[in-house]
């Protein structure tokens, strides 16, 4: 039990008591004055950048605890300080999502009355990677610890990192082949995993003989403690300067003061009003080494969002009408709901003031129960929830950025992000010994375009804003493959006036194993998942796995002949068919397959974004310089943009003004000879839609989305003017 | 407060102002004013008079037309009311198979047209592409923004439109 509460009144019911005063008043903890801001607005201002510094400083240091490129190279971790009941006063960079996740943890805690068993004490560490309780995905690990101060609670430091491993049923971090919960890996359900400072040897043990590398793990855990630690010492140390009174209420009005910054900020920067858009996710499996037949196994999920902005300021995103949740990796919880949710306003709104839980609270999430954002079943795997969480929020900053737009704001105006799939490993590392990883260099795919220029290439993804691919010579040491390749691919972002960012493909040699192991997780498939907008077009479909067994690489390098690097841009044929001997492989989703072994090729390519704007006003000169470049083909040059491109003196590719502007003029005519009005397009799929002549996935995706949900079934049957719900769903009850 | 004059802004939304300076304007705090100016910079790239109420997309703005309030393309083309989805009187063009698709996408691998189609929305007039849908067959088509103009207006520009 705690020494001394917070206050006179116990944890749980403080929790409580916040709760019912920001439903009465509106406002976080019933705080309608920011009084020590109005006191004194430079010491306010002062004390939060000190509690951010005291972040951001304890952030770093960790990182060079771990041991896990994911954290060490790529950045793969958060920290964060907490009232006692759990709010977010401030936080580092980093993955930011897991803010609000960690606020959900701690608050789990609070409430399942862990001030009476197993206690809340100075020195006491707690962990949890459980989603239902508060994180994205198993492994998302978190680690918090309480800061007392003279003996009273008075708040907590938290950490994650992502893990790459988590001892799931296929190795690596993601576990894409995870059905359920019971094969998603090592759970630690809001468990004290120490006392004192220091992390139980018994817990340590469990992680050894669970995971494929512990190593990752373990480390990690000490890093995230060692902040955690950081953080606790310097809040104490503050608290000594200003008092406990002052900490008590100054810590609380940071988060009003947030709540009012966002809905301030919304106001600022965007319009009243109803936005909607949608998203698609594709899943193919069928006939694939180890899934079990509990669900379809292919199958395709729409994600529809309505965004509502109030003339208050509050931001509301409702899902309704999108799919049951499944028998697969890619459900979410509402705490993943919610940290991409934080992630986005953290990147689009919230760049200057106060950043912490205020601006979650200045906004509103409706996840349909029973959903793949809010499944009535605990027992649903969200090994991979980012599959369908990145697609879903990459809707909710186009519909933003549409916002953005209408204001006059269009330097905020973003694409957004993509949905990339990543690399999970295992087996025999090269140095003959067991290994598992999750291979980060996805977190480097291409963005969306901007209203005004062109997406970034190669260095964004939605996670975490700060997006680094890492070094080729630091995954080498981490896996027994060497890169044959790192390449632009061309044509990755969506066409557009600005087109999307470009990705990336790497190409490996499989060295030095006889038993690899390669997976994919977060891999659409037969549909576009990174939209486009104002005429920009969506980014290209999730590219197909090439990969040779029993090459002949060492043959041709000992004869000094060409080797390919890229898959190359033929779609017909890769680079790899012309150039290497062996057993050609080419495998549509995600990668589940037999292991490799050494002589084996293996490429993977990431996402690009979508474009913004019309393609028949790109800039022909900025297009010479993507062709030169590698970003652009001179194919999509002249038949995507109509742009003409000749040569110049050294045979570097040259815009031909002129001839451009007669090329679009005729690709204008030609687009508005095709086109048909839209009455008539309706009146010809109606009969269509009468049939239900689509394929299975599609019928079966209506037929799920009529069950869930009586708008989606009346906007459905109101817009074809048929109904629906007979057709689809023949012989349900309404 | 942070202010910049209407060439400025004109620059930003052509997307030839110098990158640092874009960047510069990312990085300060907001300006204010930036609305109308932004309103007055669209209201000269028209050729049409019907002053314009809200910009939408690239080229599409709702603009007051008599009594009307509507959405009008920037060549000029209505749309029709500004409460109706204007993608209803748009001209549409759908890619739903291998070789339509490959025209956007020569070299990267594609969707399959059962699970997804791509259509295009264009201005009957002028033969601008106005928003691009990737949409399941049979998929009703969205209406991206109905805005809550009169309280735009009203409660956070301070400036009521006239008639409401």
């Amino acid at each position: 039990m705690l020494d001394k509460p917070a206050s006179a009144l116990r944890l749980r019911e403080r929790l409580l008591d916040s709760e019912r005063l920001m439903e009465e008043t509106g406002c976080y903890d019933g705080i309608k004055e920011l009084t020590l801001r109005n006191q004194d607005p430079l010491k306010f201002e002062t004390l939060h950048t000190k509690l951010r510094a005291y972040c951001v400083s304890a952030r770093e240091m960790a990182r060079r605890i771990s041991a896990s490129p994911g954290v060490r190279e790529v950045g793969e971790m958060v920290v964060a300080i907490y009232t006692p009941e759990g709010d977010a006063i401030a936080l580092s960079n980093g993955i930011m999502v897991h803010v609000h996740t960690m606020s959900r943890f701690i608050k789990w805690m609070i409430k399942n009355n862990y001030e009476e068993n197993p206690r809340i004490r100075e020195g006491d560490i707690f962990a949890n990677n459980d989603a239902f309780i508060g994180t994205v995905q198993v492994p998302d690990v978190m680690d918090v610890v309480p800061i007392f101060h003279d003996g009273t609670l008075v708040g907590w430091a938290g950490a994650v990192c992502h893990e790459l491993e988590a001892g799931g049923i296929t190795p690596g971090g993601d576990v894409c082949l995870a059905q359920e919960r019971f094969t998603e890996g090592l759970f630690v359900c809001a468990e004290k995993i120490g006392e004192n400072d220091e992390i139980r040897r018994d817990y340590v043990i469990r992680c050894e003989r669970n995971l494929r590398m512990p190593i990752y793990w373990v480390l990690d855990e000490k890093a995230k403690v060692a902040s955690c630690i950081d953080m606790r010492e310097s809040v104490k140390q503050l608290i000594s300067e200003i008092g406990l009174d002052y900490w008590m209420t100054v810590s609380k009005e940071f988060i009003e003061e947030g709540r009012r910054a966002q809905l301030a900020r919304t106001r600022q920067l965007t319009v009243p009003g109803i936005y909607r858009g949608h998203t698609f996710y594709g899943h193919v499996t069928a006939g694939k080494p180890g899934f079990q037949l509990l669900g379809d196994p292919d199958w395709l999920y729409n994600i529809p969002i309505e965004m509502e902005i109030t003339t208050d300021g509050k931001i509301t995103m409702d899902f309704e009408g999108t799919q049951p949740w499944g028998y697969h990796s890619m459900n979410c919880t509402p705490a993943g709901m919610d940290g991409g949710m934080f992630v986005t306003l953290t990147q689009h709104m919230n760049f200057e003031g106060l950043v912490n839980d205020g601006a979650w609270m200045a906004t509103e999430l409706k996840l349909p129960h029973g959903t793949w954002t809010n499944p009535d079943n605990e027992m649903v795997a969200t090994a991979t929830s980012w599959a369908l969480l990145l697609p879903a929020y990459g809707v909710f900053q186009r519909l933003l950025s549409r916002s953005f737009v209408a204001r006059g704001f269009v330097e905020e105006a973003f694409v957004g992000q993509v949905n990339s799939p990543m690399i999970e490993m295992g087996g025999e590392s090269q140095y003959g010994t067991p290994f598992g990883m999750a291979h980060f260099e996805c977190a480097a795919a291409g963005s969306g375009a901007l209203a005004i220029k062109d997406g970034l290439d190669t260095a964004y993804v939605g996670w975490n804003p700060e997006s680094d691919m890492g070094n080729i010579e630091v995954w080498e040491q981490s896996m027994p493959m060497v890169y044959i390749g790192r390449s632009i691919v061309p044509n990755s972002g969506g066409a557009g006036k600005y087109r999307g960012g470009c990705s990336f493909v790497s190409t490996w040699l499989i060295n030095k194993t006889s038993h690899l192991r390669l997976h994919t997780s977060e891999h659409s498939s037969r549909v576009f998942d990174n939209g486009g907008m104002c005429g920009g077009y969506p980014a290209p479909t999730c590219q197909k796995h090439r990969a040779v067994r029993n090459s002949n690489i060492h043959e041709l390098a000992a004869r000094g002949e060409p080797l390919a690097h890229a898959p190359g841009i033929d779609p017909h044929v890769s680079d790899y068919e012309k150039n290497f001997g062996g057993d050609h492989v080419v495998v549509e989703g995600p990668y589940i397959t037999s292991p490799h072994k050494s002589g084996d090729i293996f490429s993977h390519s990431y996402n690009g974004g979508g474009g913004y704007g019309d393609v028949l006003e790109r800039d022909p000169i900025k297009t010479a310089w993507d062709v030169e470049n590698g970003f652009l083909t001179r194919e999509a040059a002249d038949q995507v943009f109509g742009i003409v491109l000749k040569d110049d003196e050294d045979g570097y590719p040259l815009a031909d003004i002129d001839a451009t502007v007669e090329r679009r003029t005729a690709m204008r005519k030609q687009r508005l000879a095709k086109a048909i009005p839209v009455s008539d397009w309706i009146a010809a799929e109606r009969g269509r839609v009468e049939k239900a002549d689509f394929a299975p996935e599609v019928k079966k995706m209506y037929a799920s989305a009529i069950k869930l949900s009586s708008r989606f079934t009346k906007d459905f049957s109101d817009f074809w003017n048929v109904d629906v719900r007979s057709i689809f769903t023949p012989g349900a009850k309404p | 407060m942070t202010s910049y004059s209407k060439e400025v802004i004109r620059d930003l939304a052509a997307g030839q102002l110098p990158w640092p300076q874009t960047r510069r304007i990312m990085s300060a705090y907001k300006d204010d004013d930036r609305f109308f100016k932004m309103v007055a910079v669209y209201q000269d790239r028209v050729a049409w008079k019907d002053p314009i109420l809200l910009p939408v997309s690239d080229h599409l703005f709702i603009c007051q037309s008599g009594d009307e309030r509507i959405t009008r393309c920037e060549c000029g083309h209505s749309f029709g009311d500004y409460r109706k989805n204007w993608k209803l009187n748009a001209a549409i063009n759908v890619r739903n198979t291998e070789q339509s698709l490959r025209e956007i996408y020569p070299n990267s691998d594609l969707p399959d047209p059962e699970w997804m189609e791509i259509r295009e929305f264009i201005c009957p007039q002028c033969g601008t592409l106005h928003e691009v849908e990737a949409a399941a067959p049979g998929y009703p088509l969205v209406h991206d923004f109905e805005p809550d103009l009169e309280g735009f207006y009203r409660e956070w520009l301070g400036k009521p439109l006239e008639g409401s």
